[in-house]
């Protein structure tokens, strides 16, 4: 009977873990569309860097803290065997994990001062922190993703 | 009885310098990335521009940079390839197919880099004028084309190399424009015709990724 029970009781205890944990699937969907948006925020943020659109100070704001939100989240979605899939993530994140999630740690720093740079209205630091920003986006992409 | 001539006009030779230092430009700020992006885009404009009035000097400038006056059928090439073929000032029947061969993927890689998106903050100006399909086409074909670029460039200087070894100096000859021949001087067309090929191969590229891109 006691047996019983126990067999039971770590049934369910691993049943909890078993939910838990991300489904590797949704693990890539939620990724993607962290990046994508982090995409749509970056990327028109850079547009008005670049002068290919009027830069706007209330939507540069918006855009970047937006971006702030997304970044925060993004890099809680490359979990244990999620490396297989719809995804053009690289096998070697997941062997150089904590390499991997300190260049997320600092993109995610820089994405935070070009929210402060935005709030400032100041185009210039804006475009500077934009640099910044661009290479450690640009440090993953050419280390960790697949073109 | 050998005497100087001049092989290379000025255009075609600040053209072929200019488009060196853009190149390697290019290279440079795209592997910095970041703020950098901005010139590379640059960068690309200025080449697409020189790529077109190499183009229409081919066909209207002078004599050894028209397509007409170089460009030579597969036996001519063969021809030439065996040793039987007579030298003309200007290109060798190889040597334009390498310059045809240049013109098409730098001209590629420069209309490829308008609809691209980095996936990072730099999208081509024309990126949103298209369907996604072309832009990560664009995207893809950009990355392998740069290989293929550094091939070509690779190939070029081997055939300067090989020259040379054989007593047949290109590099003095692309830089100052003279080398000695016993042909007749090639005619040589204006400067003012260049300038003006020139700014019309400005104008449009100016049309096409300011004009044309920022209209809504």
């Amino acid at each position: 009977m006691f047996r019983t029970f126990l067999l039971l009781l770590s049934g369910v205890a691993l049943m909890g873990t078993a939910q838990a944990q991300m489904k590797p699937e949704d693990a890539i969907k939620y990724r993607k569309a962290a990046f994508s948006l982090l995409g749509y925020n970056i990327g028109n943020i850079g547009a008005m860097a670049q002068e290919k659109r009027p830069y706007n100070k209330d939507e540069a704001a918006k855009l970047a803290a937006n971006a702030e939100k997304v970044s925060a989240m993004a890099f809680d979605f490359f979990t244990p065997g999620s490396d297989k899939g719809d995804t053009k993530a690289k096998a070697n994140i997941w062997a150089e994990m904590d390499k991997f999630q300190a260049g997320g740690k600092k993109m995610n720093e820089e994405v935070a001062k070009l929210a402060m740079v935005a709030k400032n209205g100041d185009l210039a630091a804006l475009k500077a922190q934009m640099g910044e920003v661009g290479k450690t986006c640009k440090g993953c992409h050419d280390n960790y993703k697949n073109q | 009885m050998d005497k100087l001539i001049k092989v290379w006009d000025l255009p075609t030779r600040l053209f072929h310098w200019s488009l060196v230092l853009l190149m390697l430009a290019a290279v440079v700020t795209i592997k910095l990335g970041g703020s950098w992006m901005a010139w590379h885009e640059r960068c690309g404009y200025a080449i697409i521009t020189l790529m077109i009035f190499r183009i229409l000097w081919g066909l209207w400038g002078s004599q050894t940079a028209r397509f007409s006056d170089f460009v030579r059928s597969p036996l001519a090439v063969l021809r030439y390839l065996k040793g039987q073929a007579s030298t003309t000032p200007g290109h060798n029947p190889l040597g334009a197919l390498s310059v045809l061969a240049m013109i098409a993927v730098v001209l590629l890689q420069g209309l490829t880099g308008l609809i691209i998106d980095d996936e990072i903050a730099t999208r081509g100006p024309l990126a949103d004028k298209v369907p996604n399909a072309w832009v990560s086409m664009a995207t893809t074909l950009h990355r392998i084309n740069e290989k293929v670029i550094y091939l070509l460039v690779f190939m070029h200087l081997g055939a300067i190399v090989y020259h040379r070894k054989k007593g047949h100096r290109l590099l003095p000859a692309m830089w100052h424009g003279r080398a000695s021949s016993s042909h007749p001087q090639p005619r040589i067309a204006s400067v003012w015709l260049a300038t003006l090929t020139l700014l019309v191969a400005a104008v449009a590229v100016y049309v096409l990724v300011v004009v044309y891109a920022t209209r809504q």
